[in-house]
């Protein structure tokens, strides 16, 4: 053990030698700062103006006056997506999905206002938030540290000299590991305690469940994610002739992982599986609830047919007779039946969805900086399931709605009847206010496991190698 | 050019095609450059296909409104149709124009916002923002991970090529122990490393530019007169941002540093100029400008009269929209005819004109904050290439935004169409399906004096660079 220390104390004086990485060191820190300032300004001034909003949408919703409760369907009203206390952290897609969305009768609308559309096209460079600092800026950093950790030792003539001493390839590896890991820790403790302040304190109500778990969750991943990196530097550099080599090895890695990468598979996803056009998505939707699904049973027939059916049920001749307002009946038939063609078409948009990204995630098994980008948005709850999540709330309280409306309308008013009813505030009230929950810890993370095994194997394999330098000519003295 | 030069050129190119590791390296970077340009078109074409396909719905939409003019009306269905085609009270809200904003030829090489934005609409002449703001289907996950265009190639990959090139033209003599051998020459060090630069200079930018016309001669009619000014542009912005990372690689060099000193400064720039720079200039301007998109959310609802049949709402709301539009203050009788129809348009009009500030109050903001990010281009060569790139492919902000003002502008020619006919009671004529409101997109003159500054920012950083790393190089 001492042995470790030793050789993990001597790693560390050398490294603070070098000016280089010391400057990137204090610039990482200065950027992992700001960036968590700058999420922190983020995610305060946008979850500040989503509540103010989210309030005074109520309002209008409670304060509409009297009206038919058909035509307060349409009124309806908003929801916005809340920020998570970690978006802060990660923006994840926060910055390409949309942020609100208009709840009526009738139509599904789709998210609007994507807040990428409010910037130049600089923004698709990125943006800067730890998450970004940590997945790549730091590997760089950590690149820099070590892929001259053994070369330079071989190069000067040192390395023979530690051997001949009797310390293990294996050894010296983990010392190396020991000092790299100490002098990240040291670097990463600020920020860490700012996270955990920032997400403790000024937070009244989140939509993020279990965050304790999803922090320690968090901590772990990115642990073994920097420690893989570490390792993997150490190695290349042990099998590695010259620094130079290292060198150029790791940051060719650095560069495909990061770079070349996703975005190569994101846009192999939209080659290969099409999305169709908002325009034609909604065009057959209408065309649907025309025609009906099976393509004959228009409107019209659904509705006779549904008015057969109640006048036997109730054994009357005319819907005039029924002891409720047969219109509110029909009205929801209609919206159940236009729920059910939407669901079918949204089924399969998310499909395609689902088929481009699989391709990433599928992908994340050779590339580790895939696999902690995915499973830190879903942490963070800035990632698509914790957003589809979102939707599927909000369209859930959209019908839950909708129903209320035209179940009041069926019981309280006459058939024929439309102006001359007004529904008032009591039933308003009886709509409850949109709030959303995150799904849980566990549930979040359950949609990454593809990503998980990943940087399993990739931790199995790095320490596999490393057992194995000390086995004869597999290392280069 | 004397011998000497032409014997170090000689030796430089037997260097180079000995090194298979370069030349494979070439080699992958052109094939990028293939696949970008192919993905890049399949992108557009996916887009140019979806605008044949809406055109194609609209054509069936008026070809039935024209056919419902011809011929007796037997079922119900056509006399339905014909009152759409006929009645403005029906026609105002149903009959929808799309707007259109066809790609550039050049919107394939850098997809810039395109794939963010929506370069189509369908209106009516309902409320204008209850249509505006639907976005397109689009997968967060690849907006999120960007475009592999060929914009991407040249700003992310070349320097790369460039610093893998260069970073090592004098440290690996020093390391190698040729550097003696090359001091006793009559030639100076630093001409010989300049002379080096200036071989793979001509490669690595010969490569782009080959790449470069590729794509441009695949995307389009280079002798377009679209065309022309964007190519040479394009072309420019290549040399222009090549030079920079050859003059910044030589800057370097000039330092006269160990390889891996040379590789880790330069890996470091490009980090701070395509990541650093560019991220931290957005969430500085995302938290100094925040826009709340919250307000913009309210206009979208869909309201009407408290009570359609109650006349005196009706009279008033359209009393005080002929307020606003004096010209079609018909007869009082003209206007109890289909009041309910002439109320409800009057009453979405109404809104669009109360709401119209607030739209425009945003989209300054969204301005100042593109004006502000601007400002900053300079800091990074590659920022400012991508900005160019954009503009010259029309994939920018900018181009979307006048699109937004373009249908504002279309949005009333739909409204005046209809509503002149509604508020006087006309029924739509067949004639007039000849003169039916159509899009235009207003003419966009190209800013060369926005071109011409940024690409001399890149231009002046790389005289800079060259300039130090020159004075450097020759006092040691």
């Amino acid at each position: 053990m001492s042995k470790l220390v030793r050789i993990a104390k001597n790693e560390i004086k050398i490294a603070l030698r070098e000016k280089l990485v010391v400057s990137l060191g204090v610039l990482i820190s200065a950027l992992l700062g700001i960036a968590l300032f700058a999420g922190y300004l983020s995610y305060k001034q946008q979850e500040r103006t989503i509540i103010r909003t989210q309030d005074e949408k109520r309002k209008e919703w409670l304060g509409q006056g009297d009206k038919h409760p058909h035509i307060a369907a349409h009124y309806g009203t908003f929801a916005f997506k809340p920020k998570t206390v970690f978006s802060m952290f990660d923006f994840g897609l926060d910055t390409f999905t949309g942020t609100s969305v208009y709840l009526e009768a009738h139509y599904q609308h789709e998210f609007m206002f994507r807040p990428a559309q409010d910037h130049s096209s600089m923004i698709r460079f990125g943006e800067l938030s730890g998450a970004l600092v940590l997945q790549v800026l730091l590997p760089l950093l950590i690149i820099f540290l070590a892929f001259a950790s053994f070369t330079k030792e071989r190069e000067s003539g040192t390395l023979r000299l530690l051997i001949s001493q009797g310390i293990s390839f294996r050894a010296l590896a983990y010392g190396k590991i020991l000092a790299y890991l100490l002098m990240l820790l040291v670097l990463l403790t600020p920020f860490l305690l700012g996270v955990i302040l920032l997400s403790q304190s000024g937070v009244d109500s989140d939509a993020l469940l279990d965050m304790g778990t999803r922090l320690l969750f968090l901590l772990l991943l990115y642990s073994s994610y920097l420690f893989l990196f570490i390792s993997f530097s150490v190695w290349v550099s042990l099998k590695s002739a010259t620094g130079r080599n290292a060198l150029l090895t790791l940051l060719t890695f650095w560069i495909f992982f990061t770079m070349l990468m996703p975005k190569a598979l994101a846009n192999m996803g939209e080659s290969f599986y099409k999305l169709p056009s908002m325009r034609l998505f909604k065009t057959q939707i209408q065309h649907d609830i025309d025609n009906g699904l099976d393509g004959n049973t228009s409107r019209s027939v659904r509705m006779a047919q549904l008015e057969k059916e109640f006048l036997e049920e109730y054994h009357v001749d005319s819907i005039q007779q029924l002891p409720f307002n047969f219109d509110g009946v029909s009205m929801q038939a209609g919206e159940e039946y236009g729920n059910k063609i939407y669901d079918h078409h949204l089924q399969n948009l998310r499909g395609i969805f689902h088929k481009q990204n699989r391709l990433g995630s599928i992908g994340s098994l050779i590339n580790p900086y895939l696999a902690i980008q995915h499973l830190s948005m879903g942490l963070s709850g800035t990632d698509i399931h914790t957003s589809m999540h979102f939707e599927d709330e909000v369209e859930e309280y959209r019908r839950n709605l909708v129903k209320r409306m035209n179940d009041d309308m069926a019981q309280n008013s006459k058939y024929g009847e439309f102006y001359e009813y007004k529904a008032g505030k009591s039933l308003w009230e009886g709509i409850a206010d949109f709030s959303y929950r995150s799904p849980t810890a566990i549930k979040a993370i359950s949609n990454y496991k593809v990503e998980l095994a990943s940087l399993m194997i990739w931790i199995s394999t790095i320490l596999v190698l490393l057992n194995q330098v000390d086995q004869k000519k597999k290392t280069p003295l | 050019m004397n011998t000497i030069s032409k014997t170090i050129l000689k030796y430089e190119w037997k260097t180079f095609v000995r090194n298979r590791y370069q030349v494979v390296m070439l080699l992958a970077s052109f094939v990028f450059g293939l696949y970008a340009i192919y993905y890049g078109q399949s992108e557009i074409d996916a887009q140019r296909e979806t605008i044949v396909t809406i055109t194609d719905l609209e054509d069936v939409e008026f070809s039935s409104y024209r056919d419902s003019f011809k011929g007796a009306l037997e079922s119900s269905a056509q006399e339905q149709m014909h009152d759409i085609a006929s009645r403005p009270e029906f026609a105002w809200f149903r009959h929808g124009y799309h707007a259109i904003l066809p790609p550039h030829d050049y919107a394939a090489l850098a997809i810039g916002q395109r794939d963010l934005f929506r370069y189509y609409y369908r209106l009516t002449g309902m409320s204008l923002h209850y249509q505006l703001f639907e976005n397109e289907l689009a997968n967060p996950v690849n907006l999120l991970a960007g475009n592999f265009d060929l914009s991407f190639v040249l700003i992310y990959l070349f320097p790369l090529l460039i610093i893998v090139f260069c970073y090592s033209s004098f440290s690996a003599e020093k390391e190698n122990g040729t550097l003696p051998l090359l001091q006793v020459q009559s030639v100076s060090i630093g001409k010989i490393i300049l002379l080096r630069l200036l071989f793979y200079f001509t490669i690595i930018t010969g490569l782009a530019l080959l790449i470069s016309f590729i794509g441009l001669f695949a995307s389009g009619d280079l002798l377009d007169a679209e065309n022309r000014i964007p190519a040479i542009i394009w072309i420019l912005g290549v040399v222009t941002y090549c030079a920079f990372w050859f003059a910044l690689l030589f800057l370097i060099i000039s330092f006269r540093k160990s390889s891996a000193f040379n590789a880790m400064i330069a890996a470091g720039l490009w980090l701070l100029f395509l990541i650093v720079v560019p991220a931290l200039l957005n969430i500085i301007v995302t938290t100094k400008y925040p826009l709340s998109s919250t307000t913009l959310a309210g206009l979208t609802r869909r309201t009407g009269l408290e009570n359609e049949n109650d006349e005196n709402e009706s009279r008033e709301v359209i009393m005080e929209f002929l307020s606003h539009e004096p010209g079609l203050a018909a007869s009082d009788s003209l206007i109890h005819h289909n009041m309910p129809a002439k109320a409800y348009a009057a009453f979405t009009a109404l809104k669009d004109i109360n709401s119209n500030q607030e739209v425009t109050r945003y989209n300054l903001e969204v301005e100042k904050r593109s004006r502000w990010t601007k400002g900053f281009h300079w800091l990074s060569p590659s920022v400012n290439l991508q900005h160019l790139f954009a503009q010259v492919a029309k994939t920018d902000l900018e181009t979307f935004l006048q699109f937004q003002k373009a249908l504002t502008h279309f949005h009333g020619d739909i409204t005046d169409f209809y509503f002149e006919k509604l508020f006087w009671d006309h029924p739509i004529q067949l004639e007039d399906y000849s003169n039916l409101p159509s899009f235009k997109i207003p003419p966009t003159h190209s800013n060369l004096y926005g071109v011409g500054t940024s690409l001399a920012k890149s231009g002046v950083m790389a005289l800079i660079a060259f300039l130090v790393g020159f004075i450097k190089m020759k006092n040691q």
